[in-house]
C-alpha cells in the first residue's frame, strides 16, 4: 500500500505545479501551526478607538475594526480552517471507502440499497444538506461541523471506491486470496483498499479544497465556526462594511482562503495526473 | 429509445423519492419541535395551535406523519412558511424560482460557452505559455470563494465605477409602463455581476474536461487519419476531433449542477438576487424548517432533471449509448 | 407603545422611502415620482396600529394612518401644549377626567366611508383590551373608555386626573375602520382580511406585498390634508446590510434609516449625493441580565441573580470607549433606560469610567476567584460563564458583543458570545432563553412607557429578564399622576434606581442618521413618526 502511494507521490511531484502545491501547504501549514506563538493574541482588542488601522509596522495586514491584528486572525482562522478541513475529509474518506469497500465487496441487495441511497444523497447539493444540519443544530460546536462536513462528503468517494472494488474483485490476485481461505476482512484489508489508496488520495486532496470553501462559507452565512474564534469566512463577513474604508480587513483572510484552496487544488490535481496520465 | 428514456426516468423518480426520505428523516429525527416557533412567536390560542398541528400532522406517529407529507408533497403542498406566516411554502418557491432559473441558466450558457472554447484553445496550444497561464488562472478563480469575488467585483464596478447595479433583479424605479425590451434590459443589467461571479469560479471545470477530452481524441487514429487525408486542421479539429470530445463535457452538467446551486447560495445573498439561495439561506437563519426542506427538495428535483437532460443529450450525441 | 418589544428592538432594521413627484403632468414620469426606502424587515403581518409593533409596521402605520394628534418638536408628553391636530380638528376638557376630541368631517377611509368618531372609540378600546395586547393595555392603565358622542365627537373618560391624558389617547393608536374591524373577532384580527390588505385614513393606500421583497402603496388622491406629492412610495426589504447601502450608493433606493455605526455613516456620508439627516431617535440598546434561571424560570438567575455580579459587569465595561469607537458622535451612553431625546433625560450624567480593579475585587468578596488557573473566575466548582445572546442583522450588536466578550475575559469572565437570526434571537428572548441578552428598544416618548420593560408588572410580557424592584414600580405610578415639575425628580429618580439595581448594562443611544437622496428636497423627518410627512416631500429628477 505504502509502495503505491509513494510511487504516486513522487511522480505528482515530479510535476511543477505538484511541487509548488505540496510545498505551498507544507509552508502553509507550518506557518499556521508554529506562528501563533510568535503573534499577539488573535483576539485582544489593544486600542479600542483606534479601530482599524492600515498595514503598517506593528501589525503586517493592518488590524479590523475592533483593533485587533488581522495577520494574528489569519493564522489562527487557517488553523481552524485546515484543522477542520483534514479532519473532516479523513472521516468522509473513511466513511467512503467503508461503505464503498461493503457495497462493492457483498453486492447484491446490500450493494443496491446503499448505492441508492447515495444516489439520492447525491442529488441534494450538499451545501442544502449542510444548511438542513446546521439549521437544526443549536450553537454548533466545532467538533459537529466537523462531522457534518465529514458526514456529507464521502457520497462521491463511495462510489469511486465500489467501482474499483467491482473491479479488482474479479481480478486474479484477489481469486488467488480467495481460493487459499483469506477471509473477507484480510481480502478487504490487505488486497482491495491498497489498490484503492491511489483514488482516495486523489480525492482527499480535492476534498480538502472544497471543504475549506464551505467552512469559509458557512462562516460567512454566519452558521459556521463561532466567534471570537477566527475563521476566515466569518471575518470577511465581519469586514463587510469596511470594503471601501478598510479594504484590507477583508483582502486578507479572502487571499488565504485563495491560495491555500489554489494550493491544495495544485497537488490534487498533480496527483490526479499522476494516477491517470492521459489527462495530464 | 423510448425505452431507454422511460427507464432513466423511472431510475430518477425513484432517487427523487429517495431523496424525499432522507430529507424527511433528517429533519424529522432532529430534535425540536418546529411549530414551536410559529407559536412561540405569535400567541396563539389553543385551537390555533392544535388545528396547525393537525395540518403539519405533528400529532401523529412518524410514518402516519410521512404519509401526511407525501401526499401533501402531491398535491403540490409542502406546507407553509413559518417566517413568512402564512404563505404557503409553494407559493414562495414558485415566486422565487423563476430569478434562480434566469440566474442559473444563463451561468450555465456562460460557463459551458466560453469554458469549451478556452478549453478547445488550450488542447490546441498544449503546454505552451498560453495553455500554462489559462491553467493557472481559471484554477486560481476556482479556488475563490464566490461571496469574496462578488463583493470585490459590487464594489469595482457597482460603487467604485457606478457602471452597474449591485443588488436585485431590477430596478425599483423603473416605470410600470416601461417597455418589455427596457425591462428585459433593465435585468439584463443587474444580471452581469452575479452571473459573472458564479461563471468565473467554476469555469476551471468545464475547460478542463474539455481540454483533456480533446487531448484524448486528439491522439486518436480516425483524426490522425484525417490529418493524413490532407483535410484542413480547423476542420479536422472541429469536424471531427471536437464533436467527439463533447460527450465528457455533456456528462460533466449533471455532475455540476449541484456545484452551481450551490455557488447561487452565496452569490444570491451577496447581490441580493431574490432566488431559491437566498430564500435558503434566509431561512436557515430563521429556522423555517418547511421552507428549508422545501428548497431542498425542489433543488434536488432540478439536479436530477439536469442529469436525466444531460443523458438524454449523450444519447442523442453518441450512436454508441443507445446499442448499450 | 411604539415599544420595546423584541421588533422595535430592531430598529436599525428598517425601511426605505421614497417619493414621487406632484408634478402637474402627472404619471409623465413615475420613476420620478416615486420614492424607495429601504428596510431590513418585512411587515410581517402587517396589522398596523395594532399589534404591529416593528418598525417596518411601524413605517406602514405611519404612512397609512392618520391619527387624531401628533406629539409636536419638542417631544413633551406631559399636558396639551405640544400636541398637534391631526383627525381631531380639536380637543375641550370637560373636566378633569374627561376629553372630547371633535374629528375632521372631510376625512374619509380609503374606501370611501367617511371616519367618524366609533372608528376612533373602537381602537382606544380594542388597545385597552389585554387579550389583544397585554403590553400595550398596561400602558392604557388610566384610561376608563372611548365612546362615540355621535359622527364628529369622542369622548375619552380616564380613572385619573393626570398630565399625560392627551398623550395616551392619542398616542398609542391610530383610529381604525370600524366598518371592516368590527366584523372580525378579535382574535383573529391577525389573519382578517383586513390585516392583509389594510384600509387606511392616511395620505397613501396599499397597493400589494411581494412576500420577502417589496411592499408597494400609492398616493391616496381623496387624502383630505392635501395631494401627496411623491406618487407612489416603495419598501424595500433586503435582508443584507451592504446590500442595502449599495442600493442607495447606487443611486436605486432613495432613503434608507442607516446604522448610526460610524463606519456605515462616514461611508454613506462620503457620496455627494446622498444628505444624511440626524434624526433624534428614542432608541436605547442595552444587554439584559436575565434575573431568572433560564433552564427553570421559576428559580433565581444561578449567577445574575446576585446584583454584585451585575454590577461588577457593569463596572468592568468601558462604555464610553465601547460607543466612541463604534458609533462616534451618533450616540452616547445613556444614564439608564431613557433615550437621548427623553425630555427626562439628565444632561448632567457621566458614565463612571471602567475600573477592572474594582469589578476583579468585588467578584472576589462574592467568593468568585480563580482557583484552577485557567483565566475564568469559578466559585463551587462552577466557573464564570454566562452566555450573551445577540440578533445577526445588527451589525452593531455584534461588534459590541465581541468587544463586551473581550473585556470580560479580561476580568475573568467567559462569554460565549450567541450570534442568532432575528426571529430566533427575538423567540429566545419571549422564551427567558438567555443569561445575557443584547437589546436596543425603541422607547416611547413619554418616561412612563418604562413601565413595560422595568417594572413588576411588565413581567411575562415586555420585562423578559424579570427585573423587579417594587422602589420602582411605586415612583413610577407616583411620577404618572405627578404635576409635570415633580414628575421630572421623580423620574429622574426612577432612572437613578434603576440603573443601581443593573438589571441591564445600558450601553448607548443613538441619533439616528437618515440617509436620503438629494434628488428629494423638503424632507421632513418627524421623530416620533419618521415617515409621517413622507407626503408633503419633493422628489426631484432622478439623476
Amino acid at each position: 500500500m505504502t509502495g503505491s502511494l509513494w510511487r504516486l507521490l513522487s511522480r505528482a511531484l515530479a510535476s511543477p505545479t505538484g511541487r509548488i502545491g505540496a510545498i505551498l501547504i507544507a509552508l502553509l501549514t507550518l506557518i499556521v501551526f508554529v506562528a501563533p506563538w510568535l503573534l499577539p493574541d488573535p483576539s485582544a482588542m489593544p486600542n479600542l478607538l483606534a479601530g482599524a488601522t492600515p498595514p503598517g509596522p506593528g501589525h503586517p495586514f493592518g488590524t479590523d475594526q475592533l483593533n485587533r491584528d488581522i495577520l494574528a486572525r489569519v493564522v489562527s482562522g487557517g488553523q481552524i480552517s485546515l484543522s477542520v478541513a483534514g479532519l473532516a475529509v479523513a472521516l468522509a474518506m473513511t466513511l467512503g471507502a467503508l461503505v464503498g469497500g461493503v457495497a462493492g465487496y457483498h453486492g447484491g441487495w446490500l450493494d443496491s440499497i446503499l448505492m441508492r441511497a447515495v444516489d439520492g444523497a447525491l442529488a441534494i447539493p450538499r451545501l442544502f444538506l449542510l444548511l438542513l444540519l446546521v439549521a437544526v443544530w443549536e450553537q454548533m460546536p466545532l467538533g459537529a461541523l466537523v462531522l457534518v462536513l465529514g458526514a456529507t462528503g464521502w457520497f462521491a468517494t463511495s462510489r469511486i471506491v465500489r467501482g474499483e472494488v467491482l473491479r479488482l474483485r474479479e481480478a486474479e490476485f484477489v481469486l488467488a486470496a480467495t481460493a487459499l481461505g483469506a477471509g473477507p476482512r484480510r481480502i478487504i484489508l490487505r488486497h482491495l483498499l491498497p489498490n484503492v489508496a491511489g483514488p482516495l488520495l486523489v480525492a482527499a486532496t480535492l476534498g480538502v479544497g472544497d471543504v475549506i470553501l464551505l467552512e469559509a462559507g458557512l462562516s460567512y452565512l454566519g452558521i459556521g465556526v463561532r466567534p471570537p474564534t477566527p475563521s476566515w469566512g466569518s471575518m470577511i463577513l465581519d469586514a463587510r462594511p469596511l470594503l471601501t474604508t478598510a479594504p484590507w480587513t477583508s483582502i486578507f483572510p479572502g487571499l488565504a482562503i485563495v491560495i491555500t484552496v489554489l494550493a491544495v487544488n495544485l497537488l490534487g490535481d498533480a496527483l490526479r495526473g499522476a494516477l491517470d496520465p492521459r489527462s495530464a | 429509445m423510448t425505452r431507454w428514456l422511460l427507464r432513466r426516468t423511472a431510475q430518477a423518480v425513484l432517487t427523487f423519492l429517495v431523496v424525499t426520505v432522507l430529507l424527511f428523516v433528517l429533519m424529522r429525527l432532529t430534535p425540536g419541535d418546529p411549530l414551536q416557533r410559529l407559536e412561540g412567536d405569535r400567541q396563539m390560542s389553543a385551537e390555533e395551535s392544535a388545528a396547525l398541528r393537525r395540518r403539519f400532522g405533528i400529532d401523529q406517529p412518524m410514518g402516519a406523519q410521512f404519509r401526511t407529507f407525501v401526499t401533501g408533497a402531491l398535491a403540490g403542498d409542502l406546507g407553509v412558511s413559518i417566517e413568512h406566516y402564512p404563505t404557503p411554502v409553494t407559493t414562495l418557491l414558485v415566486s422565487r424560482l423563476p430569478a434562480s432559473l434566469l440566474l442559473g441558466g444563463t451561468v450555465l450558457l456562460l460557463t459551458f460557452g466560453i469554458g469549451i472554447v478556452l478549453g478547445v484553445f488550450q488542447a490546441v496550444h498544449r503546454g505552451r505559455r498560453a495553455d500554462r497561464w489559462l491553467t493557472r488562472a481559471s484554477l486560481t478563480l476556482y479556488a475563490m470563494p464566490s461571496f469574496w469575488l462578488g463583493l470585490v467585483l459590487a464594489w469595482y464596478f457597482g460603487i467604485r465605477l457606478q457602471l452597474l447595479p449591485v443588488a436585485q433583479m431590477h430596478d425599483p424605479l423603473l416605470s410600470p409602463d416601461a417597455t418589455w425590451l427596457v425591462r428585459a434590459g433593465d435585468v439584463l443589467r443587474h444580471l452581469i455581476l452575479p452571473a459573472l461571479t458564479l461563471t468565473a469560479v467554476s469555469i476551471a471545470a468545464v475547460m478542463h474536461y474539455q481540454r483533456t477530452a480533446l487531448l484524448e481524441v486528439l491522439r486518436l487514429d480516425f483524426v490522425l487519419a484525417a490529418r493524413a487525408r490532407g483535410l484542413p486542421e480547423r476542420q479536422v479539429l472541429w469536424r471531427h476531433a471536437w464533436r467527439n470530445a463533447l460527450f465528457p463535457v455533456v456528462g460533466l452538467f449533471g455532475l455540476w449542477l449541484p456545484i452551481l446551486v450551490s455557488g447561487s447560495v452565496f452569490v444570491e445573498q451577496v447581490f441580493n438576487w431574490p432566488g431559491l439561495g437566498h430564500l435558503a439561506a434566509d431561512a436557515v437563519g430563521a429556522r423555517d424548517y418547511p421552507v428549508i426542506l422545501g428548497t431542498a427538495m425542489l433543488v434536488s428535483a432540478q439536479v436530477l432533471l439536469g442529469g436525466v437532460l444531460a443523458d438524454l443529450a449523450y444519447y442523442a450525441l453518441d450512436p454508441r449509448v443507445r446499442r448499450a | 407603545m411604539r415599544h420595546v418589544s423584541r421588533s422595535t428592538l430592531l430598529a436599525l432594521c428598517l425601511l426605505a422611502t421614497p417619493a414621487g413627484v406632484p408634478l402637474a403632468t402627472a404619471q409623465a414620469n413615475t420613476r420620478q415620482e416615486t420614492v424607495v426606502i429601504v428596510g431590513a424587515q418585512e411587515a410581517a403581518t402587517p396589522i398596523p396600529t395594532l399589534l404591529g409593533n416593528t418598525a417596518a409596521n411601524m413605517a406602514v402605520t405611519d404612512l397609512m394612518f392618520l391619527p387624531l394628534a401628533r406629539i409636536g418638536r419638542n417631544n413633551i408628553t406631559s399636558g396639551d401644549k405640544d400636541f398637534i391636530p391631526q383627525l381631531a380638528r380639536s380637543w375641550t376638557r370637560r373636566d378633569s377626567l374627561t376629553l372630547v376630541f371633535e374629528l375632521d368631517s372631510r376625512a374619509r377611509w380609503q374606501d370611501g366611508v367617511p371616519v367618524t368618531a366609533r372608528d376612533a372609540a373602537l381602537a382606544l378600546n380594542l388597545a385597552r383590551d389585554p387579550a389583544v395586547d397585554p403590553q400595550r393595555a398596561l400602558l392604557l392603565q388610566l384610561v376608563a373608555e372611548a365612546t362615540a358622542l355621535d359622527d364628529q365627537h369622542l369622548l375619552v373618560r380616564f380613572k385619573e386626573a393626570y398630565d399625560e391624558q392627551l398623550y395616551d389617547a392619542v398616542y398609542h393608536v391610530s383610529p381604525l375602520p370600524a366598518h371592516l374591524v368590527d366584523t372580525v373577532p378579535r382574535g383573529a384580527l391577525g389573519k382578517s382580511a383586513f390585516a392583509s390588505a389594510p384600509i387606511g385614513n392616511g395620505p397613501y393606500r396599499w397597493v400589494r406585498r411581494v412576500p420577502g421583497q417589496q411592499l408597494e402603496l400609492t398616493a391616496n388622491d381623496q387624502f383630505f390634508l392635501g395631494r401627496p406629492g411623491p406618487r407612489k412610495v416603495l419598501i424595500l426589504t433586503v435582508s443584507d446590510a451592504e446590500a442595502r447601502m449599495n442600493l442607495l450608493l447606487s443611486g436605486s433606493a432613495d432613503v434608507l434609516q442607516s446604522s448610526a455605526m460610524i463606519a456605515t455613516v462616514s461611508r454613506l456620508a462620503a457620496d455627494k449625493r446622498i444628505r444624511i439627516y440626524p434624526m433624534p431617535s428614542f432608541s436605547v440598546g442595552y444587554v439584559s441580565f436575565n434575573q431568572r434561571d433560564p433552564a427553570d424560570l421559576g428559580r433565581p438567575h444561578p449567577i445574575l441573580s446576585d446584583l454584585a455580579v451585575r454590577t461588577a459587569i457593569t463596572m468592568a465595561l468601558d462604555r464610553r470607549g465601547m460607543v466612541q469607537a463604534t458609533f462616534g458622535p451618533w450616540a452616547s451612553v445613556p444614564q439608564g433606560p431613557i433615550p437621548q431625546m427623553s425630555w427626562v433625560r439628565d444632561p448632567g450624567y457621566k458614565p463612571a469610567p471602567p475600573d477592572p480593579a474594582g469589578a476583579r475585587a468585588l467578584l472576589r468578596s462574592r467568593g468568585w476567584v480563580d482557583t484552577d488557573g485557567d483565566g475564568v473566575l469559578d466559585k463551587d466548582g462552577k466557573p464564570l460563564a454566562l452566555g450573551l445572546n445577540y440578533p445577526s442583522p445588527s451589525a452593531q450588536a455584534g461588534v459590541l458583543a465581541l468587544q463586551i466578550q473581550e473585556q470580560l475575559r479580561q476580568v475573568g469572565i467567559r462569554i460565549e458570545v450567541n450570534r442568532l437570526e432575528g426571529s430566533v434571537w427575538g423567540e429566545r428572548r419571549n422564551a427567558g432563553a438567555f443569561d445575557l441578552d443584547f437589546g436596543q428598544a425603541t422607547m416611547d416618548p413619554s418616561p412612563a412607557g418604562m413601565v413595560q420593560t422595568w417594572s413588576c408588572a411588565g413581567r411575562g410580557g415586555s420585562n423578559k429578564a424579570y427585573y423587579c424592584d417594587p422602589k420602582v414600580d411605586s415612583l413610577l405610578a407616583l411620577a404618572l399622576r405627578a404635576p409635570r415639575k415633580e414628575a421630572l425628580a421623580l423620574y429622574r429618580e426612577t432612572v437613578r434606581t434603576i440603573a443601581a439595581d443593573a438589571p441591564a448594562v445600558f450601553l448607548f443611544t443613538t441619533t439616528t442618521p437618515m440617509a436620503v437622496s438629494d434628488r428629494i428636497k423638503n424632507v421632513e423627518l418627524v421623530p416620533v413618526a419618521p415617515w409621517s410627512a413622507v407626503w408633503r416631500w419633493s422628489p426631484g429628477p432622478v439623476p
